[in-house]
């Protein structure tokens, strides 16, 4: 059926889908995993796509084969879609699991390496991340260089047999921890009037003489974001990630697997379900009550907006637009659930409460407004979606 | 026909060059001055579109479910001023649920059932007397279907306009809601299937309103896109600004979360119950057209706010629907007691899964 928005200037694709058979099992085969592993009150839920590291649970889930997923299988993957992976994805946030470790890597750094990388690139690095072994850093703001990503100064120039890298990297999340960096870097100078040239993707070992990681305190004092420098720092002509100066373009791309997932509509799901499982036999106010209705509805709204875009990203289409609107959606959507619970829900809540709730609460409220801001502020999304409500390029 | 669960895109294709050549701006406004389309609707019935989803065997045109909602999904699309629902998927199928015949002409429905009506039974014979609010289109019905419950049992009523007592209403945006009084009016009454009730019934008006503004916010985001990158100001198109590129995408994410809303709930509800998703839809409708009408109506300046620009066909038909068949309070309130009601751990299956958990 044609059901695109149709009309002279818009030509947005959003499709109900519904899960097949097999879908359904695997989504119950998922819910009896993390049921076993675990159990609703044995574990501190994560918040979203912000989830610890815990590298022995990202093995595990490895094992199901449900780390690189809808990577083929002659690279260790399981040749699965992007709906199969979207149901994985799904449950492990709204339950709240670690999956920090392999994060990044299932979600996009597998993705570009499979579309950009060298044979070696791939037998090297994506085995190794089906297995659940890697943990990836994003290297792409600087300190001159946020929301104007194609302003990027940190620079690679050719020597023999590689590349020497200089240059400063920041808000890089998990640095100290991770094992790589996909990192964006100016391989020529900036020209006028064509900004997006000159820029490539390298793969840099996060253990590399001169590059040297730094904590940048996260402002409720956890560590997450990083400056990393780089001061004479040689990366090996094999770890270039596609064509030279095409960075730009493998990284829009590498963004269209990056927005519109659950991870930017559920973060505050085990918040709310916490209030729920906290305020068992009690009677719930009518306006709490309604507040649950409310949100189970826009949750379902959006969850069958978020799925049928990863629908069409298998039928290999890039939803570059439809997946900005609904990251700007969910996100700012993340936001109004913890205002309306802060609003409805006279606590003094803090963080060493012995109410898990209102420790995911006051945890919300601290860190939520990075959730409008991170891979993308709403304000650059908004431009990208709205050059394609008109049908311009992005 | 094709499958059951796609839509029949010959009746859709059809129906969208019918409404794209009668409802323009003049004859929008012309119905509204006169306060009924005769034209439009003719034009409508002659193709049988009123009838889509009843049974040829009942007097209707075949067709799913689906077929029908997309149709109401254009009609709200393109502000047609006709009783489509009415006599459809409300009226039509109320009758044909009971096994009444259908009329020719329009057929509307009392929109809060039996309620604020005394109903006599003597034998075989029904009489109601009582007044009827807001009832769309009644001036230009022949016949007003109301589901009546006796003695734990659904009947729908079938009673013939020009017994009643008309008096001209209307909602925000000047569609027909009249004022309709009865006194001992005799009615032809038949039981309903079980499954229909005053709760059923409910849940039907509000996937009627759900299809309708799901395509009236769709259309008000294409004016808003078109209008803004028409519209110069410093030298640009507004539309380059981001002030305004924000409510361009407020627009269209509503426009789409409204669209999906309203075509979930209409797929569950081709295939059997759907509590779940009509409530949600409704809800979600609602909110998106506060939303959306804010939005658009902001991007466009004070051109939105003139008769002669079309936007309010779109803005005002939203403000009128959102609280007709349940407004946010009633919807969230369902919603709610059906949330709680599961525990913590079903919290989530219940919004994968919808009304499936919980019949």
């Amino acid at each position: 059926m044609n059901n695109r928005l149709s009309g002279e200037t818009i030509d947005m694709r959003f499709t109900p889908t519904e899960l097949s058979k097999q879908e359904l099992e695997l989504q119950r085969e998922v819910r009896g995993f993390l049921l076993e592993e675990l159990p609703p009150g044995s574990h501190e839920p994560c918040l979203g796509m912000a989830a610890r590291k815990n590298k022995e649970f990202s093995l595990k889930m490895a094992d199901r084969g449900w780390v690189g997923m809808a990577l083929p299988t002659e690279w260790g993957g399981s040749d699965r879609t992007a709906v199969d992976r979207f149901i994985v994805v799904e449950e492990m946030l709204r339950w709240g699991a670690p999956v920090g470790h392999h994060w990044v890597a299932d979600r996009q750094t597998g993705n570009v390496i499979l579309k950009f990388g060298t044979e070696e690139q791939r037998e090297r690095f994506l085995p190794a991340i089906c297995r659940g072994e890697l943990g990836f850093s994003i290297g792409m703001s600087e300190p001159d260089s946020g929301s104007d990503l194609a302003s990027v100064s940190t620079k690679a120039e050719a020597t023999t047999g590689g590349w020497i890298i200089n240059g400063t990297k920041i808000w890089t999340s998990g640095a100290h921890e991770n094992d790589w960096f996909v990192c964006l870097l100016r391989t020529s100078p900036l020209e006028d009037g064509n900004k997006h040239a000159g820029l490539s993707q390298f793969l840099i070992d996060l253990k590399s003489p001169g590059l040297e990681i730094s904590p940048i305190p996260f402002l409720d004092g956890s560590h997450h974001f990083n400056e990393v420098t780089f001061n004479e720092v040689f990366v090996p002509e094999t770890n270039v990630v596609g064509d030279l100066g095409m960075g730009w373009h493998q990284n829009t791309t590498e963004m269209a697997y990056e927005r519109g997932g659950p991870d930017r509509w559920l973060s505050p799901f085990s918040t709310v379900e916490q209030l729920l499982r906290e305020a068992r036999g009690t009677d719930l106010e009518p306006v709490v009550s309604d507040l649950f209705g409310e949100l189970i509805a826009r949750w379902w709204g959006i969850r069958n907006l978020s799925l049928s875009v990863a629908r069409l990203i298998d039928t290999g289409e890039a939803p570059s637009v439809e997946s900005s609107l609904v990251k700007e959606m969910g996100t700012r959507f993340e936001q109004e659930v913890i205002e309306k619970l802060v609003h409805l829900i006279d606590l003094e809540y803090s963080p060493d409460s012995d109410s898990l709730f209102e420790r995911l609460l006051a945890q919300c409220v601290v860190t939520f407004p990075g959730n409008t801001i991170r891979g993308g502020t709403i304000e650059i999304l908004r431009s990208v979606a709205s050059k394609g409500l008109k049908g311009l390029p992005a | 026909m094709s499958d059951a669960s796609e839509v029949d895109t010959l009746i859709t294709d059809t129906a969208d060059r019918l409404f794209s050549q009668l409802c323009d701006h003049e004859s929008i406004q012309k119905a509204e001055a006169d306060g009924q389309a005769s034209d439009i609707w003719s034009a409508f019935a002659d193709t049988g579109f009123p009838w889509i989803s009843i049974s040829e065997e009942s007097g209707g045109s075949g067709g799913t479910l689906l077929d029908a909602l997309e149709v109401l999904r254009l009609v709200g699309y393109h502000a047609a001023p006709i009783p489509a629902a009415e006599t459809g998927i409300l009226g039509g199928w109320l009758m044909s649920s009971a096994g009444l015949e259908l009329p020719s002409g329009i057929v509307t429905v009392l929109p809060n059932g039996s309620q604020g009506l005394a109903v006599e039974r003597t034998g075989d014979r029904l009489t109601i007397s009582g007044r009827g609010l807001r009832v769309p289109w009644a001036r230009v019905a022949e016949t007003i279907v109301v589901p009546l419950e006796i003695d734990g049992q659904t009947f729908a009523a079938a009673i013939d306009s020009s017994e009643c007592q008309i008096s001209r209403m209307t909602n925000m945006a000047g569609e027909p809601r009249d004022t309709v009084d009865f006194e001992n009016v005799d009615v032809f009454a038949a039981v309903l299937p079980s499954e229909i009730n005053l709760e059923t019934f409910r849940f039907r008006g509000a996937l009627s309103r759900t299809a309708l503004m799901a395509g009236a916010i769709e259309k008000m985001s294409q004016l808003t896109v078109s209008y803004t990158n028409d519209r110069v100001q410093f030298g640009r198109p507004v539309a380059k600004f981001q002030a305004v590129q924000q409510h361009l995408v407020w627009g269209a994410q509503d426009a789409a979360l409204a669209r999906m809303a309203a075509e979930s709930a209409g797929r569950e509800a081709n295939r059997g119950p759907a509590l779940f998703e009509i409530a949600a839809a409704k809800l979600i409708a609602n909110q998106a057209s506060a939303r959306a009408t804010k939005a658009c109506h902001q991007a466009h300046g004070a051109m939105g706010m003139t008769q002669e620009y079309p936007l309010h066909h779109l803005s005002r038909r939203l403000w009128s629907w959102r609280k007709e068949y349940g407004g946010d309070a009633e919807w969230s309130s369902w919603l709610g007691r059906v949330a709680v009601a599961q525990d913590a751990d079903g919290l989530y299956p219940l919004i994968t899964g919808g009304s499936a958990v919980l019949s």
